[in-house]
């Protein structure tokens, strides 16, 4: 217990506009431990990882590294304190060697020159330590992903770093490749370097961890000796999210089907997914980050093609599809990310309403502004978008008031099938109750939509029915009533439960 | 901040504030040297001149309406000028082998349409990037003249042929209002139709526009055809004004268009720009050229020295954008 902890974090407090991403957070990391950092999306993970890392800085809080008080100002002053990061996405230069990449930025000279004898001679030893024969002269796109890894790994040891950070190192790796990066993870304890474990993997706690911490909507949970817990308990940790906010929901009787998807398979992204949404329902699909859902809205939207499987529309296969093809069927997507894929920023709130109902509203090609001005007033009017001019470019729109116009497009295309990929993310309190009125109007109307959310609370409070996804397979279908917080979550990271 | 946001937010409506601020720089660029050679050249303020100065800016006007349409679709067209010589080329070839004026202006223009497909295909189903795209027509289009003409000018003089170039109508010559028309026409399609709604999505945001249900290769790849019929339409007047199609006669033109486009404010980002902007930037290369013409600037000097101005003008408005007195 005497053990001087490698990093003490106290009472850590970030905010961004709108959202208090961190809210007194405590984190500890003794010197040859694995420390799991456990949540669900958006608990804070990732902020307090690049407070760590010196890309954020606390609002409040203390960082202190061997007992000393420290402030990391940068990334680069991280490393210089000893600090290694793996992000998911790796920061490697793709055509240059193993060995440049290990010393990218301190490349060792010689007269002038670089001394790549050295170099490759030290990225030897170092893979050499890791157990990795990888060898120092080939470019790093040849190599596997979890070779990559391993170099990522290497170029953090090479600044002697005490402290590794690995942000879901696991993702991307098959069970035999995770199989060699637990055994080099136990070696680097032996040698007394503390790592910080991030992972969505439940079962992983177990297998790798010493200690695991819970965060959950930026608040520490709790903190636990791995042998001490169960995954029962820690999920139930992790979701013990109260629910307060109503959800208006009128249930309807399930209607003929209008969305049907059977096997659809691209690359690992997609894998064999099969679901049907009905008229009158709104289908909720849960799943953590990288489940494969928004690439199953894209693929079923016709945006990205698929290898394998079919898309029926009211009972008709889809042939050839693509989104113009599918609006014309009578689908429209509310993208996650609006800004990129929702509207078009340098157009009026009065030309993105009508965009994709142009060749509907003017089949001569000919835009009667008359005509626009009295069909965009309507959907102003019925969906209470805030705006001083139905002029206003939608870049100077707020976040709700962009995906009212988003919603009012797909309104003005008569689209009976809707898809909203987290339709509330980013979106104040009082407009997230609106959009979440609209879809029940919709429903009500006879329209089927399908919902990807990552918010539990609005899983469950908005979906008739819910699949939950995992690794880009549907891994359950679960009933309004049977759906909890802790059931969904146990299926989307993998334990299955017996409930 | 949001009386800011309000002046900004509103699109295609009076804007207000400081009337002086909402005049683009390149407005007062052109002003500058209007009064400049007014000042220093005496046959400058005549109305002869300025009916000359718009004669010599109508080719180029034409070419940069295409070019803006294809930049606002965040693409590049490096191919109008061989376009324009070859159109020149085949239109007078056309001629010689007894077609009427008419028929021979339709090929003219067909064979830019033609180039048009290529590199909108291209772009589109093959997924080149335009500059590559159009760097590769350039190249085809001007190897092409060559052969047809055999390296040499080939001539055509039938006076409906000529009177397109050189002929007027009341006082306006012919060029200018053939010019005036064909920004009338892209004026009205880019504001009035869906084709240019569909055109300013996809510079604005092109994955965007898919996901709308915009056939975003379909409106590219027709943009493409328009901007090669325009620069083969380009190509017939200088063909009708030089009474002669000549192999190397729109070598540089693409440059003049885009800079003319640039000048007028158009960004090469975000489908971000206008064609009334596009017309000051023509009248700023045109008057140029002329007023050097007219101080007796000699013509091997005028390149170096527009090239000069045109990069004054886009520093003054950087700067000026920079320091917050324009927008």
């Amino acid at each position: 217990m005497a053990e001087q902890p490698l990093l003490q974090a106290r009472k850590i407090t970030k905010t961004f506009p709108g959202i208090l991403a961190l809210d007194t957070v405590d984190f500890d990391l003794l010197p040859g431990e694995v420390h799991v950092l456990l949540g669900e999306n958006g608990a804070g993970k990732s902020t307090l990882m690049k407070i760590l890392a010196g890309a954020y800085q606390p609002d409040a809080g203390t960082i202190a590294l061997n007992g000393r008080e420290m402030r990391i100002a940068n990334p680069r002053q991280a490393q210089r304190l000893g600090l290694g990061i793996i992000y998911q996405e790796f920061n490697l230069a793709p055509y240059l060697t193993v060995a440049q990449n290990i010393f990218l930025g301190r490349f060792p000279h010689r007269w002038g020159l670089l001394d790549q004898a050295r170099m490759h001679a030290e990225s030897r030893k170092l893979l050499d330590g890791l157990n990795m024969d990888i060898d120092t002269r080939a470019k790093v796109v040849s190599l596997g992903v979890a070779h990559q890894q391993m170099v990522e790994v290497a170029k953090a040891l090479s600044v002697q770093s005490k402290i590794l950070i690995m942000d879901e190192p696991t993702a991307a790796l098959t069970d035999r490749e995770i199989e060699q990066l637990f055994a080099t993870i136990r070696r680097l304890k032996a040698q007394g370097i503390g790592i910080i474990y991030i992972s969505h993997r439940l079962q992983e706690v177990h297998q790798i961890g010493d200690r695991v911490t819970v965060l959950r909507d930026g608040k520490f949970i709790g903190i636990r000796q791995v042998s001490r817990v169960t995954v029962d308990e820690l999920i139930a940790m992790m979701v013990g999210r109260t629910i307060t906010q109503m959800f208006p929901r009128d249930y309807q009787p399930q209607g003929a089907e209008a969305l049907r998807v059977e096997g659809l398979t691209s690359g690992s992204r997609l894998r064999g997914v099969s679901l049907r949404v009905h008229a009158g329902e709104i289908v909720g699909l849960a799943g953590l980050v990288g489940a494969g859902r928004t690439e199953l809205a894209r693929a079923v939207f016709g945006a990205d093609p698929y290898e394998a499987g079919q898309v029926y529309v009211f009972g008709q296969q889809v042939r050839a599809a693509s989104p113009d093809r599918m609006v014309k069927l009578g689908m429209g997507l509310l993208p996650e990310d609006r800004k990129a894929h929702g509207l078009a920023m340098i157009l009026s709130l009065s030309e993105n309403v009508v965009l994709s109902s142009l060749q509907r509203l003017f089949p001569r090609r000919w835009v009667d502004v008359g005509r626009e001005r009295e069909v965009v007033a309507r959907y102003i009017a019925d969906l209470r978008i805030a705006t001083p001019s139905p002029r206003r470019l939608v870049q100077f729109l707020s976040g709700g008031t962009q995906q009212k116009v988003v919603l009012a497009k797909w309104l003005c295309t008569h689209s009976k099938i809707f898809i909203f990929d987290e339709p509330t993310r980013g979106i104040d309190v009082g407009a997230k109750a609106e959009i979440h009125g609209f879809m029940n109007e919709l429903v009500k109307q006879g329209a089927a939509v399908l919902m990807i959310s990552s918010d539990l609370p609005e899983i469950l409070g908005m979906s008739d029915r819910i699949y939950v996804m995992r690794q880009g397979q549907i891994v359950a279908e679960v009933p309004r009533e049977k759906a909890t917080q802790e059931r969904i979550v146990s299926y989307a990271m993998g334990h299955e439960v017996g409930r | 901040m949001s009386g800011v946001l309000e002046e900004q937010g509103i699109r295609g409506g009076r804007r207000p504030g400081v009337p002086w601020k909402q005049v683009p720089p390149v407005a007062w660029v052109v002003l500058t040297m209007i009064a400049f050679f007014g000042l220093t050249a005496p046959g400058f303020f005549t109305a002869g001149n300025f009916l000359n100065i718009t004669l010599q800016g109508s080719v180029l006007l034409i070419m940069a309406v295409a070019a803006t349409l294809v930049i606002l679709t965040e693409g590049i067209d490096l191919s109008s000028g061989s376009v324009l010589t070859l159109a020149g080329v085949t239109t007078v070839l056309a001629l010689q082998a007894g077609l009427s004026v008419p028929a021979a202006v339709v090929v003219g223009v067909l064979t830019g349409m033609a180039c048009g497909m290529v590199t909108g295909l291209l772009v589109t189903a093959g997924k080149l990037p335009p500059f590559i795209a159009t760097l590769g027509m350039m190249g085809m289009a001007a190897g092409l003249a060559l052969v047809l003409t055999r390296q040499g000018a080939i001539y055509a003089d039938l006076p409906a042929f000529i009177f397109l170039g050189g002929g007027s109508l009341a006082i306006i010559p012919m060029p200018t209002i053939i010019a005036t028309l064909v920004f009338a026409l892209a004026w009205v399609v880019l504001h009035q139709t869906d084709f240019g709604r569909y055109i300013i999505s996809i510079g604005g945001n092109e994955a965007g526009a898919r996901l709308s249900g915009v056939n975003t290769a379909l409106w590219k790849f027709l943009t493409y055809v328009v901007a090669g019929a325009l620069a083969a339409l380009g190509g017939v007047i200088m063909a009708a004004r030089l009474r002669a199609a000549d192999p190397i006669v729109g070598s540089g033109w693409e440059f003049d268009a885009i800079a003319a486009t640039i000048l007028g404010g158009t960004s090469f980002e975000k489908g971000n720009g206008t064609l009334g902007g596009t017309v000051l930037g023509v009248l700023l290369i045109a008057v140029l050229r002329n007023g050097l013409n007219v101080i007796g600037v000699g013509a091997m000097w005028q390149p170096a020295l527009i090239g000069l101005v045109i990069i004054a003008a886009i520093v003054f408005d950087v700067l000026l954008k920079q320091r917050g007195v324009i927008r």
